[in-house]
């Protein structure tokens, strides 16, 4: 009876209890859209982070990351890479000479890594050969040596295509070292940080310029991310001599950066709850309040005072079983749909590419969040009638009923 | 048996004090059909309520039934409305949300009585008030006599010792106020249940079997025809 009673009161004032009803399911709506789009943005720079520089395992010599010597080379490098290239896991691999130099044009100068690639083999492991404006990746040049160069670092050199720019290092004998190269195209990644500080040439002229017949770094991909550390012991245990990372140990601040993400995200599913607990208090306050005439003789024909509370309660958990529901399917198709057609960012494009995001967001979510947060709703809705439920209790039958 | 013995009951609101009861003393017994009479705000309502046990005396005793109700904790007085009392008010105070048939029902389930007892008592009472076919009516359904009817039913329910009206008529034109005396008086006479109520309607007053009069919180007489 305490039921029935309860569940018709929702009815008597609709617009009231479609409000709450409303809240709560906003309520859901919003925390699942803050956790998707979160998680979307953090898979998004995690991704975006691997197939521009990251990749997925890096292999040095146990030296070269302690002082980024240049002669610290990977020793039996082409029994690694055979080794690797047989690998049926392995998506792709690149061996790079990687060079700290001065970077120089007529209009202006720089300091950038130069690294060394076989064009070929780093289109398998990085992307940079899909970020150019013309297409150019290293394949077509005249006389001098091609280098691409970023749109970050093409603005402060003054450089463009066909530009001349001189590069110059301390070579392993501590004799300066110069090359002269030509751009042949500009790039640009979702990281505009990683931009300004990378250059790529071909690897056989870094080769001939630095007089160093090897490579600084092995960088691979693997066909499934999830065997990642997997296949990072099995080269470990293959080639103990080496330095071999995978992607968390070399980028530890994509891993802090999701550490960002849940902070935020739970200081905003606070944010939300607070709000819903608000509204809750507040409208089944009004709720009691206006009915304090009726509980009041419901108390004085003998209902009693734990009947009363529970009646109020349960008011509060249907108006939150119904909304659950409701929330948890908006917010499913909502997910469904912007997962797949992705939220359109492009007017914070600049803000977003300087921290490696794209402007397309593509929230995505773990199933389990749908019941964390209705289970936190629904929880938020039911404590938040406690203080109006016992406001009811604490109403004086014979002063309620005289009051006409 | 009600035995009210030298209740004086004082309002306090901190400001003012109104000295509602001022040393009451009465008996009433089952089977009684009495009216407790006097102009507004003489005490009337005080004087039902702290029979009722919805208000507690500043001072005296009252004991209904053989129970001193002035010792009673809030459940424990909660119990005793419920199950040795019954109310009318003066505005019904129905359940909106609820027919008719669930409205005097509802009692009878806070007794936990069985569904069998419920349905056939439920049946009986409302047929008793006339209204055995307005029993799936909500209270916005239905006239004021009928919901007072309806309220009549809902106090017999429970099976209580008394029935306490505050002013049952004063919303009621005086057809709906007639037939609402006949329905009680004929409850009274064939059922023998105990009425006690306030009224200062001359109509009302001349159906009583015995007549209280208050005034300033105290008894100016006592009538029984
Ligand atoms: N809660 C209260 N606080 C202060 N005074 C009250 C309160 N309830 C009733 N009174 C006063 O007590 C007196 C008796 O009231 P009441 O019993 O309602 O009289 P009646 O029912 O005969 O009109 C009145 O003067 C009324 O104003
Ligand atoms: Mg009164």
């Amino acid at each position: 009876m305490i039921f029935k009673i309860a569940f018709k009161n929702i009815w008597r004032n609709k617009l009231r209890s479609w409000t709450v009803i409303i809240a709560i399911a906003l309520g859901i709506f919003g925390g699942l859209a803050v956790i998707s789009t979160a998680t979307g943005l953090s898979d998004m720079r995690q991704r975006n982070a691997i197939k521009t520089y990251v990749s997925h395992v890096q292999i040095h010599d146990s030296n070269y990351l302690k002082y980024s010597g240049l002669k610290d080379l990977i020793a039996s490098e082409e029994k690694v890479m055979s080794y690797i290239q047989e690998s049926d896991q392995v998506e792709g691999v690149s061996a790079r000479l990687r060079i700290e130099s001065f970077i120089q044009s007529a209009g202006g100068t720089s300091g950038v890594v130069l690294n060394g690639i076989d064009p070929e083999a780093e289109k398998q492991v990085t992307n940079i050969a899909e970020m150019l404006q013309e297409g150019n990746y290293l394949a077509d040049f005249k006389r001098k040596p091609p280098i691409l160069i970023s749109k970050k670092l093409s603005t402060k050199l003054n450089a463009k295509i066909k530009t001349t720019i001189q590069c110059s290092f301390t070579d392993i004998n501590g004799q300066p070292a110069t090359g002269v190269f030509k751009v042949v195209d500009i790039f640009t990644t979702s990281n505009s940080m990683y931009d300004e500080m990378n250059a790529f040439v071909r690897l056989e002229d870094l080769q001939s310029i630095s007089r160093l017949y090897g490579s600084h770094e092995i960088a691979l991909t693997l066909k499934d991310e999830e065997l990642v550390e997997q296949y990072r012991e099995e080269l470990m245990a293959k080639f103990p001599g080496l330095h071999i990372a995978s992607w968390r140990g070399i980028a530890p601040e994509l891993g802090y950066a999701d550490k960002m993400m849940d902070l935020v995200m739970t200081i905003f599913l606070v944010i939300i709850m607070l709000a819903l607990a608000f509204g809750i208090v507040n409208t089944m306050l009004m709720a009691v309040l206006e009915r304090k005439k009726e509980l009041g003789m419901l108390i004085s024909v003998g209902m009693n005072k734990r009947k009363v509370f529970w009646m109020i309660v349960w008011e509060s958990i249907f108006l939150a079983l119904i909304a659950g529901p409701l929330g948890i399917v908006t917010s499913y198709l909502a997910i469904q749909f912007f997962g797949k057609y992705g939220i359109d960012l492009s007017f914070a494009a600049a803000g977003l590419r300087s921290v490696g995001l794209e402007s397309i967001i593509y929230p995505t979510i773990d199933s389990y969040y749908y019941i964390v947060i209705s289970v936190l709703v629904i929880i938020t809705a039911i404590l938040s009638c406690i203080y109006p439920a016992l406001k009811a209790l604490k109403l004086n039958p014979a002063e309620t009923l005289r009051t006409a | 048996m009600i035995k009210v013995t030298d209740i004086h009951k004082t309002y306090d609101d901190g400001k003012v004090q109104v000295h509602a009861l001022r040393g009451v003393d009465v008996e009433i017994k089952e089977g009684e059909f009495t009216a407790i009479v006097g102009p507004s705000g003489s005490g009337k309502t005080t004087l039902l309520n702290v029979i009722g046990g919805l208000d507690t005396p500043t001072q005296g005793s009252v004991s209904v039934s053989g129970i001193d109700i002035a010792k009673l904790s809030e459940n424990e007085l909660i119990d005793f409305r419920l199950n040795h009392i019954g109310f009318v008010f003066q505005s019904y105070n129905l359940i909106p949300v609820l027919t008719a048939k669930e409205n005097v029902e509802f009692l009878m389930l806070l007794q936990k009585r069985d569904e069998a007892e419920r349905n056939e008592r439920t049946t009986k009472l409302l047929k008793a008030v006339g209204l055995e076919d307005q029993i799936n009516k909500k209270p916005n359904e239905m006239s004021g006599g009928q919901q007072q009817r309806v309220a009549v039913a809902r106090a017999l329910a429970s099976k209580p010792d008394f029935v306490l009206a505050d002013e049952p008529t004063a919303n009621l034109d005086s057809k709906s106020t007639a037939n609402l005396l006949d329905i009680m008086l004929k409850l009274n006479e064939e059922e023998n249940i105990t009425f006690v109520f306030s009224t200062h309607d001359q109509r009302v007053i001349d159906r009583a079997k015995r007549v209280i009069t208050v005034e300033d919180g105290k008894i100016l007489s006592d009538v029984t025809k």
